[in-house]
């Protein structure tokens, strides 16, 4: 046996062997044995896609772009190609994205909400939204810009926040002193003295206000107090308007022999009217000062 | 005045020279294709001393050069993956390592390899040969010099740049995928669809016809540059000076023809 023959030999063999186990596996991996799947995407703009971009589902690359063009409406059409194993990842309800980062080559990103919706029949058209963060940065920046601003404008030299900071320290250094908050709170001692004085005097007046309203108690309502006078004059009152009853009745009784003299007696009824009326005012005065259990109205016949 | 006829003469005689030299190559080329597309060419001779030059040129060297492509891929791929951690870009990585080694790199440092060690040999070979006046005596005993010298060392050299070349390939991916995925299986499938994504046909075709240049201006150049030898003994390390030259020049442009054709 020729030993450099077979170390040849074995040499070539390995690598045909190894060469064609390669071109299997790559034949596999493009999808030689596998049928292709076929989409269509009609796009408002194909700015940024070019055949070769890729088709991602979840970040992983299913497909790619393979070429694009015009229709006969003026519309655009890109076509993409899938392997029959990355096709049952394409639903019905399935929405196609144009993402173009700004790192980064533009892909076509899929979005399948419902994997168990149907599955997209092969050569159908679908529509391609765009989401371009670039053309979103420019209002972002003007609109941080104009933040930026206002920040600027709030904490320059001697601005509002540099004040308010300022008035803030003079505020907790008085906090400091002898009346405290308060002093912080009014601004100086001399005010925040008032306050307490104020404060002391307020007690000063409700004691005596306690003391006032335990002898204005004992004024109405002790034995000869002023409520039990009022009563008095009220009985009083009632007892001459039940003689001025009797009075009346004698009257009607005159008035039904003299008709003549009824003309009198109706002035006569518009003065006790005019009584009764004002004793009830009277009473209904009381009443609105002091709260009587009795019930004050004076009826007449 | 006569300064300047000066120069332009001697830029007029290394032109000329340049073309001689660009000529006789092509006009080897040519002879050495033409042999091996007659019939007569594929005797059993010739066959065996094809084999002769594979096992000298690939097989005698295999474990030393998977070695070397071992550490180099290691490395690379070692530096590919950390950067790429670095700045973020990890999903590139594979495809990086990929583009790099395979397509590039371990092409173009297997031809480096076999011209510094076959080239060069057959160089001062065909150089002393043709000093001892061997070549004519062989062609007087009716041995044609091309068919059982020349053509055997440059299809050997073919399929020895091709064979390496592919073997130090498939273990960079191997080896890529350890790396990145260690010896967990289920990186296969991302890794399938990075080297699918890449390897198109177009690219692969390229990339053979890539290495097959390689390995013809590894051994053409030497065999011509040893033919060219004027008949003195001291001439032959000027020889083999000029003839690597040439192959590392050709070697280089080689390459960046390819990288402009693919990229531009």
């Amino acid at each position: 046996m020729n030993n450099m023959h077979f170390k040849v030999g074995l040499f070539a063999a390995a690598s045909l062997l190894l060469a064609g186990a390669f071109m299997v596996y790559l034949l596999h991996a493009r999808g030689f044995f596998e049928d292709t799947f076929h989409l269509q995407l009609a796009a408002a703009s194909a700015d940024g896609v070019a055949p070769g971009v890729p088709v991602v589902f979840s970040g992983i690359e299913i497909g790619r772009v393979t070429s694009l063009g015009l229709n006969d409406a003026g519309g655009i059409v890109i076509h993409a190609e899938f392997l029959e194993r990355n096709a049952k990842w394409l639903k019905e309800n399935s929405t196609f994205t144009l993402d173009k980062p700004i790192v980064g080559g533009a892909k076509i990103r899929v979005d399948s909400p419902d994997l168990a919706a149907a599955a997209l029949p092969d050569d159908s058209t679908m529509l391609l939204l765009t989401s371009d963060i670039s053309k979103e940065i420019p209002v972002l920046v003007e609109r941080v810009k104009a933040i930026l601003a206002n920040v600027e404008h709030m904490t320059r030299k001697d601005g509002e926040i540099d004040a308010t900071l300022a008035n803030l320290k003079t505020m907790t250094a008085r906090m400091t002193g002898e009346y405290g908050v308060l002093e912080g709170l009014l601004g100086s001692p001399e005010k925040a003295r008032q306050v307490t004085d104020s404060l002391e005097n307020l007690r000063a007046l409700t004691a005596r206000l306690d003391d006032l309203a335990a002898k204005t108690d004992q004024w109405l309502y002790a034995q000869d107090g002023t409520a039990e006078k009022v009563q008095l004059m009220l009985s009083d009152a009632q007892s001459s308007l039940k003689k001025m009853d009797a009075l009346m009745a004698n009257a009607v009784e005159i008035s039904a022999d003299v008709k003549e003299g009824t003309q009198d007696i109706a002035s006569l009824r518009a003065e006790i009217d005019d009584a009764v009326r004002k004793a009830n005012a009277l009473v209904n005065e009381i009443n609105k000062k002091w709260p009587f259990a009795r019930e004050p109205e004076v009826t007449l016949p | 005045m006569n300064f300047l006829a000066t120069s332009i003469e001697s830029l007029g005689a290394k032109v000329v020279g340049w073309f001689t030299v660009a000529y006789g190559m092509f006009a080897f080329l040519v002879q050495a294709s033409l042999l091996v597309l007659h019939p007569s060419t594929w005797n059993l001779a010739t066959f065996d001393v094809v084999i002769k030059q594979v096992y000298f040129t690939a097989v005698q060297i295999l474990h030393v050069f998977l070695a070397y492509a071992l550490v180099i891929s290691w490395l690379i791929i070692t530096i590919i993956l950390s950067t790429a951690r670095d700045f973020g870009l990890t999903e590139f990585a594979s495809e990086m390592t990929i583009r790099t080694l395979v397509l590039e790199l371990l092409p173009f440092l297997t031809a480096l390899f076999i011209a510094l060690r076959s080239g060069s040999a057959i160089n001062t070979e065909v150089a002393l040969m043709q000093v001892n006046n061997e070549l004519d005596s062989l062609a007087h005993c009716k041995v044609p010099p091309m068919q059982f010298e020349f053509l055997p060392r440059l299809i050997g050299g073919v399929i020895s740049v091709v064979a390496l070349s592919l073997l130090a390939g498939l273990l960079a991916l191997l080896i890529g995928y350890l790396a990145i995925y260690g010896t967990n299986l289920a990186g296969f499938e991302p890794y399938t669809r990075t080297i699918a994504k890449i390897l198109d046909f177009q690219i692969l075709a390229g990339l053979v016809v890539k290495c097959a240049l390689f390995g013809l201006a590894v051994t053409l150049i030497p065999v011509t540059a040893g033919l060219e030898t004027p008949k003195k003994l001291f001439m032959v390390p000027v020889s083999v000076l000029r003839g690597m030259m040439r192959v590392f020049l050709a070697i280089v442009a080689i390459e960046v023809v390819s990288l402009a054709l693919k990229y531009i």
